[in-house]
C-alpha cells in the first residue's frame, strides 16, 4: 500500500477531529477572548485570578496532585507483585484490576457515596468491629478516594506494559553485579518504568485537574474545584465568554506542566532513536517509501 | 593445581522432570574450563546454580572451600556474561561499565581508571557515551564482559556469549576472549554447544548430555579418545558402526577381522566402532579393509567430504584427494586410530554406568 492510500485510511478520524476538536476550540477561543458584547477583551482569562476562581484552581491542583501521586505509590507495589506472577494468574489478575472500568463512571461514583454516607457501609462495618464512625462523605478524602479510584488502572497499565517490557536478564544482570533487591528496583526498574509513569501522569493528571463530576457527587457540591465553576458558567449563569475564558486558562496551564512532563523525551530520546534507525536499519524507511 | 569451585552432588528438577542429575565437578584456579553440550542439556542450568540464579534440589556448591549453595547472585564473588548481553539500556557504555563499582562505592577517579582499562581491554576505547542500542551485537557483548570484569571476579561464568554472533565475528571474540583471559588471569566457566569453540578455547572440556557429565578432558583427549559413542558423535563427526570384539587387538566390522590397539573387551563382546573421518584413507580396492562405491564427493575447501557406501553404512572419509563418484574403492586405517566403546544396553546406558 503506498503512503498517499494509507493517508487516506486515516481520515474518519482528520474529520472527526476537525469537527469535534479543532471547530469547539476555535469557538471557545472566540468567547474566552470577547465580551458578551462581542468587543475584545482578557478579563474572562485573567478571571481564573480573582478570590474564588483562584481558590477552587488551587484546590483542582491539590487534588490532581496527590491524586497523581497516591496512583503511583500504588502502582508500583502492585505492578511490582504482578510481574513476578505467572502469565496465566498475571491475565487474571489484569483483568480483575480493568474490570471496574467496564461499569458506568457516574454508577461507580454513586456507589462510593452510598459505601462512604454517614450511615453507608463503611460505617457500618466500622461500628460492627467496634470503631469509631468517620465522616468521609462530602469531604476532600472522598474526592480523592474518588479520582484515585477512577483513574488508578490508567496509571497503573502504563507503568506495567513499561516493567514487564523489561527483559528478566536486564535485572539478573543487575543482581549479578552485586545491586540488591532495592537497588534492583531504583537503578533499573524504575528508570526503565519512566516512560509508562510518564503517559500515566499524563493519562491521570489532566482529567483529575478538570473533571466536576467527582466533587460533583461525592463532594456534596460543597468543595469546587474549577471544573465545577467551569460547568456552572455554562449551565446555571450562561455565561458562556467568562466559562471559555476560563478553560482557556486552565487548557493553557495543563499544556504548560504537560510540556514539562515530555520535555525530556524530545529532547533526550529522539535523536538517538534517529541515529539508530538511520545508520543500522537503513531497509526500514526504504520499505516504507 | 588449586580449587576454586566445587559442585558436590548436584541434582535440579524443573516440574518434576530431572534436569541436572547427581553431578560432581571440581573447577580449579584459572582455567578455562567449557561446559559443552547439546541444547537443553542442562548447561544454562548449572551455569545459573553456580552463579545464584537457581537453588539446586540436592548438593552443594562450595567456593573456596565456603558453602554457598543459598547465597544470593549480589553476594557471590563471580559474575556472569550472559547471551543476550543484557545491557542496560538507559546507561551508556561507561555506566554499564561502571554500576558494579558504584554499587561497592569506590571512588570517582579509581572507578573512571577502571572503566577506561576495561575499555581498552575490550577493544572498546572511545564509546564510553554511547548507549547500547546503538552498538552492534559484537560490541554489546563487548561491553558486557568489560562490565562483569571490571569487578575483578575470581570466576567469569560465561553462557554462550557468543551464540547470536555470526561466524567471522564469533571467530574473532574467540580469540579476544582468550586474550582476555590471559591478561586478567581468572577462572573462566564458558557454555557452549558449538564444539569447535570449545576445542578451540578450553584448557578442560566438561561434556555434558541429559544432566550427566560423559566425560571430561583437555580438548585432544576428548577429541582423541572419545569414552563412548555420544562423546565420539557429539564431537566431531565421526563413523559409528557395530563391531564384535572377538579378542583383545581384533575387532570384527561387517565381517571382516581388523587388527586394532584395545584390549580388554569380554571375548566377542559387542562393541562400538568409533573412526574419524580423517583417519580414513582411500585405496585401491582389495588392498583396504572393505570395499564401497563412491556415493558422494563435496569439495569443502581445505579437504574432500567422501561418502563410501559398503552394504548398509556409508562411511563418511575425509581426504585431500577426490574420488570418482560411483567408482569402488577401497578403505584402510591404521590400528590406532580405531576407538573401540562398549555398548549401550540402553539409550541412556551412559547415565546408569555413571551412577
Ligand atoms: N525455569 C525453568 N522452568 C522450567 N524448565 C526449565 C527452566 N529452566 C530450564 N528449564 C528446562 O531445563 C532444560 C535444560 O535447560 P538449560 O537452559 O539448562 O539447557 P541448555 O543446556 O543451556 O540448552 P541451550 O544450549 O539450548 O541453552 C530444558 O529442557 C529447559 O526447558
Ligand atoms: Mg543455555
Amino acid at each position: 500500500m503506498n503512503r498517499r492510500n494509507r493517508e487516506l485510511l486515516a481520515s474518519p478520524y482528520f474529520i472527526w477531529s476537525i469537527g469535534f476538536t479543532v471547530i469547539p476550540l476555535i469557538v471557545i477561543l472566540r468567547y474566552a477572548f470577547t465580551t458578551a458584547g462581542g468587543t475584545f477583551t482578557l478579563e474572562n482569562i485573567l478571571a481564573i485570578g480573582n478570590a474564588i476562581n483562584r481558590k477552587a484552581f488551587l484546590f483542582s491542583l491539590e487534588i490532581a496532585l496527590i491524586c497523581t501521586l497516591l496512583c503511583v505509590l500504588l502502582a508500583y507495589p502492585l505492578v511490582m507483585v504482578v510481574r513476578r506472577l505467572h502469565i496465566s494468574r498475571r491475565a487474571f489478575m489484569l483483568f480483575f484490576l480493568i474490570l471496574p472500568m467496564w461499569m458506568n463512571f457516574i454508577l461507580r461514583l454513586l456507589a462510593w457515596q452510598m459505601i462512604l454516607s454517614s450511615n453507608g457501609i463503611l460505617n457500618f462495618i466500622l461500628q460492627a468491629i467496634g470503631l469509631k464512625p468517620l465522616d468521609i462523605a462530602n469531604t476532600w478524602a472522598a474526592i480523592i478516594i474518588g479520582v484515585v479510584y477512577d483513574y488508578f488502572p490508567f496509571m497503573m497499565l502504563p507503568i506495567f506494559n513499561a516493567i514487564a517490557d523489561i527483559e528478566e536478564d536486564v535485572i539478573e544482570a543487575a543482581k549479578d553485579l552485586g545491586a540488591g533487591p532495592l537497588t534492583v528496583f531504583t537503578k533499573v526498574i524504575f528508570p526503565l518504568s519512566i516512560p509508562g509513569l510518564k503517559s500515566g501522569i499524563t493519562i491521570v493528571f489532566v482529567p483529575s485537574m478538570t473533571s466536576f463530576v467527582v466533587a460533583d457527587i461525592l463532594g456534596g457540591g460543597k468543595l469546587q474545584l474549577i471544573g465545577n465553576i467551569i460547568e456552572q458558567e455554562f449551565t446555571r449563569s450562561s455565561n458562556w465568554n467568562l466559562g471559555s475564558g476560563l478553560s482557556v486558562a486552565l487548557m493553557v496551564f495543563v499544556f504548560i506542566s504537560m510540556a514539562f512532563t515530555i520535555k525530556d523525551d524530545v529532547v533526550r530520546e529522539e535523536p538517538e532513536l534517529a541515529r539508530v534507525e538511520g545508520s543500522d536499519k537503513p531497509d526500514r524507511r526504504e520499505r516504507a517509501a | 593445581m588449586d580449587t576454586i569451585l566445587e559442585l558436590q552432588n548436584i541434582s535440579k528438577s524443573f516440574d518434576g522432570k530431572p534436569i541436572i542429575k547427581e553431578l560432581n565437578l571440581e573447577i580449579y584456579k584459572n582455567e578455562f574450563i567449557t561446559l559443552l553440550g547439546p541444547s537443553g542439556c542442562g548447561k544454562s542450568t548449572l551455569l545459573r546454580i553456580i552463579g545464584g540464579f537457581e537453588t539446586p534440589d540436592t548438593g552443594r556448591v562450595l567456593f573456596d572451600g565456603k558453602d554457598i549453595t543459598n547465597l544470593s547472585p549480589d553476594k557471590r564473588r563471580l559474575h556472569t556474561v550472559f547471551q543476550k548481553y543484557s545491557l542496560f539500556p538507559h546507561y551508556d557504555v561507561a555506566d554499564n561499565i561502571a554500576f558494579g563499582l558504584k554499587l561497592k562505592k569506590k571512588d570517582k577517579a579509581y572507578i573512571e581508571d577502571k572503566v577506561q582499562y576495561a575499555l581498552r581491554l575490550v577493544n572498546m576505547e572511545g564509546f564510553e557515551h554511547r548507549k547500547p542500542n546503538s552498538l552492534s551485537g559484537g560490541q554489546q557483548q563487548r561491553v558486557a564482559i568489560a562490565r562483569a570484569i571490571v569487578n575483578e571476579p575470581e570466576v567469569l561464568l560465561l553462557d554462550e556469549p557468543l551464540g547470536a554472533l555470526d561466524l567471522k565475528l564469533r571467530q574473532e571474540m574467540q580469540r579476544e576472549l582468550m586474550k582476555i583471559k590471559k591478561e586478567v588471569g581468572i577462572t573462566f566457566i564458558y557454555v557452549t554447544h558449538d564444539q569447535s569453540e570449545a576445542l578451540t578455547m578450553s584448557d578442560r572440556i566438561i561434556v555434558m548430555n541429559q544432566g550427566i557429565i560423559q566425560q571430561m578432558g583437555d580438548p585432544k583427549s576428548i577429541y582423541d579418545e572419545p569414552q563412548n559413542a555420544f562423546v565420539a558423535d557429539f564431537i566431531g563427526e565421526s563413523n559409528i558402526i557395530d563391531g564384535i570384539m572377538l579378542r583383545d587387538y581384533l575387532v570384527q566390522i561387517q565381517g571382516v577381522d581388523i587388527p586394532c590397539v584395545d584390549i580388554g573387551f569380554k571375548p566377542n563382546e559387542k562393541v562400538d566402532v568409533v573412526i574419524r573421518p580423517e583417519d580414513l584413507s582411500i585405496v585401491e580396492p582389495g588392498r583396504g579393509f572393505t570395499i564401497g562405491r563412491v556415493m558422494e564427493v563435496i569439495y569443502q575447501g581445505a579437504y574432500y567430504d567422501i561418502r563410501v557406501a559398503c552394504g548398509d553404512f556409508e562411511w563418511a572419509i575425509q581426504s585431500n584427494n577426490p574420488a570418482m563418484p560411483g567408482s569402488m574403492v577401497g578403505l584402510s586405517i591404521l590400528p590406532e586410530n580405531i576407538q573401540i566403546m562398549h555398548k549401550p544396553r540402553s539409550s541412556d546406558e551412559q547415565i546408569i554406568e555413571k551412577n
